[in-house]
């Protein structure tokens, strides 16, 4: 019953969303405001049918209804609470119904707040939101519907159950927190459109624009952590990214809209740079939808492409629609996007936002290049090239560490122009510092590497410059308290933006951080019986013993590795294990083996360790051992972003 | 065009240069490699330094040997055809029969000798339905 009502309910957002366009159709001929009124109605009601259609999935999959090939697809009477929530998103068709109820909510919250202020940009927002719904509403109706029951002459008996990787409380809510990031980049696309076609760029409307830009900027890159530190955790490759085509994918909307935050700050502040804007606004959910079609289309092979390939051409055309309407629009706007101001200083606070954008959108290029490269190259003579780990690396390492010296001279920078004398001033105590720390890495480092030297002079040259900003605020509240706790707490207060970017961008230093870590790993994989050991990486690893326990869902051979640093002092026990999931099931098919990975984690360095294989007639134990150091800076910087950008994005208080 | 814009325009113009100087079309750059089919590796005789095959794993073609269990050897098909792809190392969590697979090294006496070996993400996966009963 629950699952009919869920059925009817997609189908009644389909009836309800063509219904909008009717009016919208109606208002934009007779001019009658009551058809824009009831076009608005027909959207809110679409986004509440959606409402009803995904608690209805919700309930079949808690009460574990295997009528509906989805519910039995993805979880069995054996899956947690828990993950039987999770599994909404863990599907094709699923986790379409999952992004239409984010934009649902969205598109509620941004008629209720934005658009009771914007009166004008409603015709149009009202028409592209019905666009992109009408999309994934057909997608959910005819191509992915959740609500497709198993074929007639089957009876389920029990489903298939989640994917013991998929069962762990990061990949759980890593696809969700990227998908807001995703859905809500709608909203920056449907305003900087609206906004543009209605001729109505106001100041309120940057100042809206750049709210909803940082709101979706703070779930994209909580997203991308939380992929990277699942992946870290459980995968059992050592590493958080990798350059995947998916990866990607989620890094180029990030990307410019990083680009889009910094941009339209000199939007905001002078009234410039609006083509810019706009574009980079629009390209944030282009990009999107880019990486949409490149997960669900099989077009360029990536081990995190979904199966299913039949989604391919609809959104191939729906983001070909998508471009040629921007595009057209860019056109048609152009001169009203057209401002007489330009930049004219390379020492001003705009010449540094815009050096900056320049290498984001750089670092957005190559990688987009370097993603789309088997299908040029495909389309230029027929065969299929991919491009590495190594060319992303070469081209993206010399970009980054450009854009790490960026964040740090930016600061320095004064709007308009910054004379020779202030710069000097200014640059002193940072280019100091950084010059210091470079020297004693030259004269002091083991294994000397061009690029961490330059990355160690560009983390203290931001960091000195980010704390002196932020001393030079204090300085001047301790005028007004004595108390170093009010003069702090009112420092950090009084300009949230702008202190709250300062925290994201010491955030993204510690990731700097981490990143320089990756020049020291080193791995080694062997085999080994108890009471063996062996000598890596100045440790000692002696295998204790190799245990097997039957255990309620699954059958662990259990390790016992104990570590002795090189003074011969015991530093940590190891328990890496090798996991048999359905062991109990006669056919080894169906048997699905997992290495459950123990990491010694500090914040020098990880000590990761795999349990890859067991030998049970010679009782051999065959490992992978890895050395990462400075990982965990990565996982703080990024907690600090996230911070940083919620910091920002709290309203101030009304001073009354 | 003022100073600034021009300084970003040559600045744009190197790097896109660099960019298409480090990833030409050709296959002898070091940062590319070129997907072959199955179908297409059938065909080759002579060796190739750098490939990438996607495909499926042959059931019952994994031999694991017995001195060392990190080697590995397979069959990796797409419809009719296969190519033996021989691996040493730790293998992928969901390296079974009929895995989706994407495995890289070089080609040489019709096999490959893979020094990457990837399996589809565990996130991806849509199989069938497993615990059913026909009525």
């Amino acid at each position: 019953m629950i699952s009919q009502i869920g059925s009817i309910a997609i189908s009644l957002a389909g009836g309800l969303i063509f219904s909008s366009f009717l009016f919208l159709g109606l208002f934009n001929f007779l001019g009658k405001k009551n058809y824009l009124l009831v076009a608005e109605r027909a959207i809110l009601a679409t986004c509440y049918s959606i409402f009803l259609a995904f608690f209805c999935l919700l309930n079949e999959l808690l009460v574990s209804n295997f009528n509906l090939q989805y519910v039995a697809q993805y979880t069995s009477y054996e899956t947690p609470m828990f993950f039987k929530v999770t599994a909404l998103w863990a599907g094709q068709a699923g986790s379409l119904l999952f992004w239409s109820f984010i934009t649902s909510i969205f598109t509620v919250v941004y008629i209720f707040t934005t658009l009771k202020r914007m009166n004008s940009l409603k015709f149009h927002s009202y028409l592209i939101l019905a666009f992109i719904f009408s999309f994934f509403i057909l997608l959910s109706n005819f191509i992915a519907n959740p609500f497709d029951p198993v074929s007639a002459d089957i009876v389920v008996q029990n489903g298939n159950g989640l994917n013991p990787l998929l069962q762990n409380f990061f990949m759980a809510i890593h696809p969700p927190i990227l998908y807001v990031g995703f859905t809500g980049s709608a909203i920056v696309f449907v305003m900087a459109l609206a906004a543009s076609i209605s001729k109505d760029i106001t100041f309120d409307w940057v100042q809206s624009i750049r709210r909803w830009s940082l709101f979706v900027w703070t779930f994209l890159s909580a997203g991308i952590i939380l992929g990277g530190y699942w992946a870290y955790n459980e995968l059992g490759w050592g590493g958080y990214w990798a350059w995947d085509p998916v990866e990607n994918s989620s890094l180029m909307p990030w990307l410019t809209l990083t680009a889009f935050i910094h941009s339209s700050m000199i939007q905001e502040k002078r009234g410039m740079l609006k083509k810019w804007n706009f574009l980079l606004a629009t390209s944030t959910y282009l990009l999107v939808i880019l990486g949409t079609f490149i997960t669900r289309s099989g077009v360029i092979s990536s081990v995190h492409s979904f199966t299913a390939e039949n989604l391919g051409p609809m959104f191939f055309s729906f983001l070909s629609l998508l471009i040629l309407y921007t595009v057209f629009w860019f056109f048609k706007r152009k001169s009203y996007l057209d401002t007489d101001d330009r930049i004219d200083s390379f020492t001003s606070r705009e010449g540094g936002f815009l050096y900056n954008n320049l290498i984001l959108i750089l670092m957005c290029f190559t990688i987009m290049w370097g993603t789309l490269f088997p299908i040029l190259s495909e389309a230029w003579d027929g065969n299929k090239i991919y491009v590495g780990a190594s060319y992303f690396n070469q081209l993206n390492i010399p970009i980054g560490l450009v854009l790490l010296f960026l964040m740090g001279i930016g600061p320095l920078l004064s709007w308009n122009y910054t004379s020779k004398d202030i710069l000097l001033r200014r640059f002193k105590m940072p280019s100091t510092i950084s010059f210091i720390s470079g020297f004693s890495y030259f004269l002091f480092s083991a294994s000397f590497q061009l690029y961490v030297l330059v990355a160690i002079m560009g983390i203290t040259f931001t960091l000195t410059s980010i704390l002196g900003e932020f001393y030079k605020s204090y300085k001047k509240q301790k005028k007004s308290s004595s108390n170093i706790i009010v003069s702090f707490t009112n420092m950090l207060l009084n300009n949230r933006h702008k202190n709250g970017g300062y925290i994201v961008h010491i955030g993204i230093v510690l990731i700097f951080v981490g990143f320089i870590g990756r020049a020291f790993e080193v791995e080694k994989e062997f085999s080994l019986a108890p009471g063996e050991q062996i000598y890596f990486a100045n440790y000692t690893f002696k295998l204790n013993s190799i245990e097997s326990e039957a255990r309620d869902n699954h059958y662990a051979f259990l390790s016992n590795i104990d570590v002795i640093d090189k003074e011969n002092q015991f530093l940590t026990n190891l328990k890496p294990e090798k996991r048999i999931y359905f062991y109990w099931n006669s056919d080894p098919e169906k048997r699905q083996p997992h290495s459950e990975l123990d990491i010694h984690s500090t914040i020098q360095k990880d000590i990761y360790s795999i349990f890859s294989a067991y030998d049970a007639q010679k009782n051999l134990g065959y490992f992978k051992i890895m050395i990462n150091p400075l990982v965990n800076w990565v996982w703080i910087g990024g907690i600090m972003m996230v911070i940083g950008s919620l910091f920002a994005f709290w309203p101030s208080r009304i001073k009354k | 065009m003022n100073k600034v814009n021009i300084s970003i325009s040559i600045i744009f113009v190197i790097v896109i240069s660099w960019i298409f100087y480090l990833t030409n079309f050709k296959q002898d750059s070091s940062f590319t490699v070129r997907y072959y089919s199955v179908a297409e590796l059938s065909d080759i005789s002579n060796q190739i330094d750098k490939v990438k095959v996607g495909g499926y794993i042959k059931p019952n073609s994994i031999v694991i040997s017995e001195e060392d269990r990190l080697e590995a050897s397979f069959f990796v098909y797409q419809n009719d055809d296969s190519v033996k792809v021989y691996y040493y190392g730790i293998r992928p969590d969901l390296f079974k029969d009929d895995a989706e697979v994407v495995v890289s090294g070089s080609f040489d006496n019709s096999q490959i000798s893979a020094t990457e070996l990837q399996t589809k993400c565990a996130s991806r996966y849509e199989g069938d339905l497993k615990n059913t009963e026909k009525i």
